[in-house]
């Protein structure tokens, strides 16, 4: 087990090394930089800001930077904000990503697991009818749709909620939550009904009721473990984006967070600032991702690293 | 799609011999079968006819609408008191008329014709970048299943390298910094873009398939009677996989078009003059306080599209899975 976790570690160093350079080998075929912008600068400013940030430095010195301040963990300054190291923008912004991310990921799970067990408990009733289509509803509306439309009844018509910013923790939070939550919700009830499904025919399953165990009892004791496996590795990419920031849904609530930051980074072509939020994001999808094999193996005994 | 590819995907997998294949007594082959069982599904089937219609729409509408209004997507009227008429019923001077089904947008442009446009590209986005997918997953997965061993471990674990990618963000940045010199080339990038995110579970279907189906005495009789390695995959194996593959490239379609919408929506899809449910929905959440319709008309249309590709493709999985088949 450890060295599973340590092998796999380990491999999240080439990986980023991969993403990193992608993504620096992208920006930097791309035609213009960040001083061809709508104001146009003047030769020796653009001189001197070349020369500021090491840009009239060959290339490969350039990437070998680039790389050294990605081993060290420190991205430098950005070019928009300036003054602001990237550091300090990640900082600001990950707590706005990871609190809207975690409380929409936790609401999808609470309402979404409910859903799924009664659905296959149920079986082609019509709460199992209702209740798929309904989130086949959620897997089909856009979340641009959905948010826009939850602020136009809730903010806009009856003021019963804030429509966008950031205040922290509170009700400002609603919104984005329940907007981000949707999608999950959907996927969540029906990975869960799909995964119940199997478990409930199963042979342990058929054996704990021949036993005499009651529906609860083989729910709890039985079926819900194994029912739930597909939602466990369904859960480590979905938590992995929805932490590191949603562009969409932080777009058009307003909020200060890693995907509003990452857009905006790109529209800017600023460099450092989309350099270190890829490295974040790719090394938080590995971190993830070996959680979630982890706990898989915790959770069923059949898994052997 | 079904019809077409009957006849080379069915034999084997009902494992019935070749010989009496085709017996008085009509068989049900896989195909037959499932086309029987998809068109007893009613949600399927509903899904089925709003995405032909909402198709039908998209490729004739804007004709007729042009020809019997005079509206075109990019067309402004001069008349100010037609800017904004709202849904659906208002003429240009607020009387009763069915001139704007969806009223118009902020320029005075009919909404209705918009959509149906940016149908057009949405749903070839979803489409040809499906496609790609399936070109590059098909290829890949096959030639890694069928060549096995060490070669099959290498290419797989590379499948698994690229999982782990954000690729949202490289296609974003892709997008941000190579995009937006002509809308065609715009174009071609979003479908090259997402065609090349979406090819990974296709590949590891393929291969799963293949992996399983080249052990079954088909292929050897291929291989006995001199077939290369190519002609096997392609005529025998790829063909045998195309029920999942069906499955899968249905379910990739709405996958794909909702990401092209997201693009779209932060800017970097499809450019103006264009425009695609996604740039439509995003134009219209600028007014959406004053201008609802702006965001209803394009958000429900792709909404319903959406929900009927997902009904689709969970009705196809239905109908082929094997498993689901009783008696």
């Amino acid at each position: 087990m450890r060295r599973f976790i340590l092998r796999r570690l380990l491999v999240t160093i080439p990986m980023t090394f991969v993403v990193v350079s992608l993504t620096w080998g992208l920006i930097r075929l791309a035609p213009g930089n960040f001083y061809s912008g709508d104001k146009p600068l003047t030769a020796a400013v653009v001189k001197n800001l070349r020369e500021k940030y090491g840009l009239d430095r060959p290339w490969y010195v350039q990437y070998g930077r680039m790389l050294g301040n990605t081993v060290r963990g420190d991205f430098g300054t950005s070019l928009k904000y300036t003054g602001q190291s990237v550091n300090a923008i990640l900082a600001s912004a990950l707590p706005v990503s990871a609190t809207v991310g975690a409380l929409a990921y936790a609401l999808a799970l609470a309402v979404g697991i409910p859903v799924g067990v009664m659905a296959a408990f149920r079986q082609n009733s019509t709460l199992d009818y209702v209740s798929m289509a309904a989130a086949m509803v959620g897997i089909s509306v856009p979340n641009f749709v959905l948010g826009p439309l939850l602020v136009l009844v809730f903010s806009l018509t009856w003021f019963w909620l804030p429509p966008a910013r950031w205040e922290g923790f509170s009700v400002h939070l609603i919104l984005p939550v329940v907007t981000l939550s949707g999608l999950y919700m959907a996927y969540i009830a029906r990975l869960t009904r799909a995964g119940m499904l199997e478990v409930l025919r199963s042979n342990y399953v058929r054996t704990a009721r021949a036993k005499g165990l009651s529906d609860r009892e083989v729910l709890w004791r039985h079926a819900l473990r194994g029912g739930l496996l597909p939602v466990v590795s369904f859960s480590g990419p979905a938590l992995a984006f929805l932490i590191t920031g949603t562009v969409v849904v932080e777009r058009i609530f307003a909020l200060p967070g890693l995907g509003n930051y990452f857009i905006n980074a790109n529209l800017n072509r600023d460099e450092p600032l989309i350099i270190g939020i890829v490295a974040f994001m790719s090394i938080s999808i590995l971190v993830f991702n070996l959680a979630v094999d982890v706990a898989y193996g915790v959770i069923d005994p059949r898994v052997r690293y | 799609m079904a019809s077409s590819t009957r006849a080379c995907g069915t034999d084997v997998i009902d494992a019935v011999p070749p010989a009496s294949a085709e017996p008085p007594v009509a068989g049900t082959s896989l195909w037959k079968d499932a086309r029987r069982r998809l068109l007893r599904n009613r949600l399927a089937v509903t899904g089925l006819v709003i995405v032909a219609v909402v198709l039908v729409a998209s490729l004739v509408g804007p004709g007729i609408i042009h020809a019997t209004t005079g509206f075109t997507y990019d067309f402004i009227p001069s008349d100010r008191a037609l800017i904004r008429a709202m849904p659906p019923f208002t003429g240009p001077d607020g009387s009763w008329s069915f001139r704007h089904p969806m009223g118009t947008d902020t320029a005075g442009r009919d909404i209705l014709v918009r959509v149906l446009i940016g149908g057009r590209i949405s749903l070839m986005v979803g489409v040809i970048s499906t496609l790609v997918s399936l070109i590059i997953g098909i290829a890949y997965g096959a030639a890694a299943g069928y060549a096995g061993g060490r070669i099959d471990e290498i290419m797989m674990r590379i499948v698994d390298v690229l999982y782990a990618i954000p690729y949202m963000m490289v296609v974003i940045v892709l997008l941000a910094f190579f995009g937006g010199r002509t809308p065609l080339g715009q174009l071609v990038l979003l479908f090259v873009a997402l065609g090349a995110v979406s090819w990974l579970d296709m590949a590891r279907i393929v291969r799963g398939q293949v992996l399983s189906l080249k052990t079954q005495e088909f292929v050897l009789a291929a291989r006995a009677v001199g077939a290369s390695p190519v002609a096997i995959v392609v005529r025998h194996l790829v063909p045998n996989t195309l029920g999942p593959v069906v499955v899968y490239a249905t379910l990739t379609v709405p996958t794909v078009m909702l990401l092209e919408a997201f693009l779209s929506f932060l800017g970097l899809g499809v450019q103006a003059p264009l425009a695609s449910w996604g740039s439509l929905a995003a134009d219209g959440i600028q007014s959406l306080a004053i201008f609802p319709w702006q965001l209803i008309g394009p958000g429900a249309t792709m909404a319903i599209t959406l929900f009927s590709l997902n009904f689709v493709g969970d009705g196809l999985r239905v109908a082929l899975d094997p498993q689901m088949r009783r008696g």
